[in-house]
């Protein structure tokens, strides 16, 4: 019953009514970290350094299990807190971002603008430097990770900055915001990935290679995910103005098919290289989606 | 294939409907944003051979949909199987059934009259007709008979043999023009005869399009034929002509009278046996001539009749000329006439005579006289005008008819007659249309004299027989011999207690040419297809047992529909 009265479970529609993406994220926030008692984030910011024998009164979380299973050895864990850890946010603010399936829900830069909001928050709350680069077909808004006050006032200030639909393609924007990742953290890309997936994943990969913990949420307006429409509708895409004519009905099945393996290919892909991967509706309530990055 | 409702296949033009829809429903779709768009291609990519193969099913499916319920609309008729020709159907159909049941189909081919296989066939038609059609029953008397199914095939049951011949020409044309008369969709004739060549009457048929005749064909082998034609008796003989197919062998032919033979004799068709008769007294005589049997018995007999006649009494006055002297003492030394005053013959009326012919006198200043005295006795006739030369035509007197007549008198009718009835039945002889020999009230009366001066016919081998004539029998009022067609036999006229004429009546001779008409002739005459009686059983009502096929075609248009229902659920 008080999950139900938490703000960061409710409709995202609803959520973002209440006010500005401040008042929104931090009220999705505070719900969120009432809702699970902790630090969603921990570990986050401390590394291994070595093991030592296992003392009784030692946190069994921190028991490494595989050399118990190997030799039959109790030793734990021991972590080396990082102060200085950078979290970057890459926002997609590509022309198809700012598109919804239906007037009772956020665009998909709305929903990215509050759940990023949120997620900045908590990060500066545990003290990490946060960042954020907005872009479309090119680098929009880019406000260095800084733990320092304010610092979230800022970030907020530059999703709000960045005007809807600024562009088109986001692929060469991507190649240029490595060069701007210069020492290594986390990168967390909010996008709905309608670019090329190749050329995406590359430019990924070397952030990975970089030694970036990379996540990826992948937004999709739930009007994306199942086609449906008049008998005939001519369909037109925002960014290239391309436009087909399809029948919604007959063509439903095959292009459920081929959303689910697009989604199965970026979840595949980036597994293989290492890098987080969230599939992420925009009628999600915040909370589940920032548990998902928990 | 024919159908119940042609009409209704107008509406295949609705079938054009699913592919007017689809090219209608492409023209402007709305329009809207989707970002996705390449989501949307790759599956269109992928789904376009299907997508393609089940637009163009579908088009197909709806498109035969259509088209199969408005063909089951139509009613189509198919030929049915022959086990289910019974109870198969066809289209509403006018139909007439000539039986030609006429003396000729009384011939024996295999121990079987024609009549018979006239019979069945005729019978099959008229069963297999349903109880929307319309059918009518034709015979030999050429009557349309209408009626219920059962009535007419009670009636095909019991025709027997007619004496009447059928002119298949005027019968086929008439009932053409009776099917053609009823608004109905099938215009059928059925002729079921044995398609004699002389059963064709002059000219064709001129059956209009869209009546189909079917003849049936006749047996491959027609035995060849005799009979006896009209005999006449004429100066104590008996002229029995032979009749029949042409070619066909001579046959004895035998002469009764009163139930005995009174002569033999042998002949072949066309000819002409002339056998004596023994002298007998005045008054009336039947005598009979037969052939030995052969197939046709209906023609191997017929009656003639002939009178006797007392010689009448006659004498010509001074104003009727040397001709008819000489030829009243011609016929009075050939016992023929006998002096006497029964008959007058001369240029003025005798008032005592019982009979009188009279011819205009030479002298026309009598001309009023005479016809004064002509209208004391009540005669309708008088002396007219003269009128112009021309030819004796249409007499009732043998002999007479092309002979030139250079002077005359027109007869005038005068009384209550006047130029009706009264004249037509009593002119005997016309020249240029107008009467040249009349009687009326004891009086007959020519319009020339019998002078060579006035006409030709004194110097004509026929004059004799015209002199005979006029006091034998024409002024005595004697009818002759007439013939009708039918059943062998003879009746008398009679007026009061005397007999005044017979009625000889026996079948046509033509009936006896047995030889039926090419199939080829009876097309051209008939515009019949001149078929067995199997084709004709296939063929009859535009193709025989027919079945409405439009249950089917429903059928198999709830198939399709539940194709079509398949085809667009399951292949989204």
């Amino acid at each position: 019953m008080a999950d139900t009265a938490r703000i960061d479970l409710l409709d995202p529609a609803d959520v973002a009514r209440l006010g500005g993406i401040e008042i929104v994220a931090a009220g999705v926030v505070e719900g969120f970290l009432a809702g699970i008692h902790r630090s969603p984030f921990r570990g986050f910011s401390v590394e291994f350094t070595e093991h030592r024998a296992y003392q009784p009164g030692d946190e069994l979380r921190y028991l490494d299990w595989r050399i118990l299973a190997r030799a039959d050895r109790l030793f734990v864990k021991q972590f080396e807190e990082e102060t200085n850890l950078r979290a970057m946010i890459l926002v997609d603010t590509s022309r198809s971002m700012a598109w919804r399936g239906a007037p009772a829900r956020l665009t998909k830069r709305a929903y990215a603008d509050r759940l990023v909001a949120a997620l900045a928050l908590i990060l500066l709350r545990q003290r990490d430097a946060t960042g954020l680069i907005t872009f479309d077909e090119a680098v929009r808004e880019v406000v260095p990770p800084r733990v320092r006050a304010g610092q979230w006032a800022r970030l907020v200030r530059g999703l709000e900055r960045t005007p809807d639909g600024g562009g088109t393609a986001a692929e060469a924007a991507l190649g240029r915001l490595t060069s701007l990742l210069a020492r290594r953290g986390l990168v967390v890309l909010v996008s709905d990935l309608l670019f090329d997936r190749d050329l995406a994943l590359t430019a990924l990969r070397y952030l990975r290679h970089r030694g970036h913990q990379v996540i990826v949420l992948h937004l999709m307006d739930p009007a994306e995910a199942e086609l449906s429409g008049a008998p005939e509708v001519r369909f037109r895409d925002p960014e290239s103005a391309v436009s087909v004519v399809v029948r919604p009905r007959e063509l439903a099945r095959a292009y459920r098919e081929t959303v689910r393996r697009e989604i199965a290919a970026w979840r595949t892909t980036c597994r293989r290289h290492g890098i987080a991967y969230h599939h992420v509706l925009t009628d999600l309530p915040f909370g589940m989606a920032l548990r998902m990055l928990a | 294939m024919t159908f119940l409702h042609p009409v209704v296949l107008l509406g295949l033009a609705a079938a054009a409907i699913p592919a007017l829809l689809h090219l209608l429903e492409r023209r402007v779709p709305p329009e809207a944003e989707f970002p996705p768009l390449r989501y949307l291609s790759e599956a269109e990519r992928q789904s376009a051979r299907r997508l393609r193969l089940r637009h163009v099913l579908l088009l197909l499916l709806r498109t035969a949909l259509i088209a199969l319920i408005v063909l089951a609309a139509a009613r189509p008729l198919v030929p049915a199987p022959t086990a289910v020709r019974r109870a198969a159907v066809h289209q509403r159909t006018a139909l007439v059934v000539i039986l030609d049941n006429s003396v000729s189909s009384g011939v024996v081919v295999d121990g079987r009259p024609v009549l018979d296989r006239l019979r069945a066939a005729a019978r099959a038609s008229v069963a297999a007709a349903a109880a929307s059609d319309r059918v009518w029953l034709v015979l030999a008397d050429g009557v349309a008979r209408a009626g219920t199914r059962q009535a007419l095939l009670a009636t095909i049951d019991s025709a027997a043999l007619s004496p009447r011949r059928l002119d298949l020409t005027a019968a086929v044309r008439d009932a053409a023009r009776l099917v053609n008369a009823e608004p109905l969709e099938g215009r059928e004739v059925h002729v079921m005869s044995d398609l004699q060549r002389t059963a064709l009457g002059p000219g064709r048929a001129g059956v209009t399009r869209g009546i189909r005749v079917l003849a049936l064909a006749p047996t491959s082998e027609v035995p060849a034929n005799r009979g006896v034609g009209p005999a006449r008796v004429s100066d104590g003989a008996a002229a029995v002509p032979i009749v029949g197919t042409p070619g066909a062998r001579p046959a004895a032919v035998t002469v009764q009278l009163r139930g005995r033979e009174v002569g033999r004799g042998l002949a072949a068709p066309g000819s002409t046996v002339s056998i004596s008769l023994p002298p007998g007294g005045p008054g009336w005589w039947v005598g009979e001539a037969t052939l030995d049997a052969d197939e046709l018995r209906a023609d191997d007999r017929r009656v003639f009749a002939w009178r006797v006649a007392r010689p009448a009494r006659v004498t010509a006055s001074g104003g009727a000329g040397p001709f008819v002297a000489a030829a009243l003492a011609v016929l009075e030394q050939g016992q023929r006439v006998r002096r006497g005053t029964d008959v007058v013959m001369g240029d003025r009326l005798d008032g005592g005579a019982a009979m009188s012919v009279v011819m205009p006198p030479a002298d026309a200043t009598l001309i009023g006289q005479l016809n004064r005295a002509l209208a004391a006795r009540g005669a309708r006739w008088r002396l007219g005008s003269a009128g112009t030369p021309g030819a004796v035509a249409a007499s009732a007197v043998a002999g007479i008819d092309g002979i030139q007549v250079t002077r005359r008198y027109r007869l005038d009718a005068i009384g209550d007659a006047g130029r009706g009835k009264g004249e037509d039945s009593t002119v005997l002889a016309r020249v240029n249309g107008e009467p040249w020999l009349a009687r009326d009230a004891g009086i007959l009366l020519v319009g020339s004299r019998l002078d060579t001066a006035w006409t030709a016919l004194p110097a004509a081998p026929a004059f004799v027989p015209f002199v005979d004539a006029l006091v034998n029998r024409l002024a005595r009022g004697e009818a002759p011999v007439s013939e009708v067609e039918g059943a062998p036999g003879v009746r008398f006229r009679t007026h009061g207690t005397d007999t005044v004429g017979a009625i000889v009546s026996g079948p046509d001779p033509r009936e006896s040419d047995l030889t039926p008409a090419p199939a080829a002739l009876v097309r051209d005459v008939l515009g019949a297809d001149v078929l067995d009686a199997a084709a004709l059983g296939s063929a009859r009502f535009a193709g025989g047992g027919h079945g409405d096929a439009s249950g089917p075609l429903l059928v198999l248009a709830l198939l399709l529909a539940a194709a079509e229902l398949g085809v667009a659920t399951f292949t989204r």
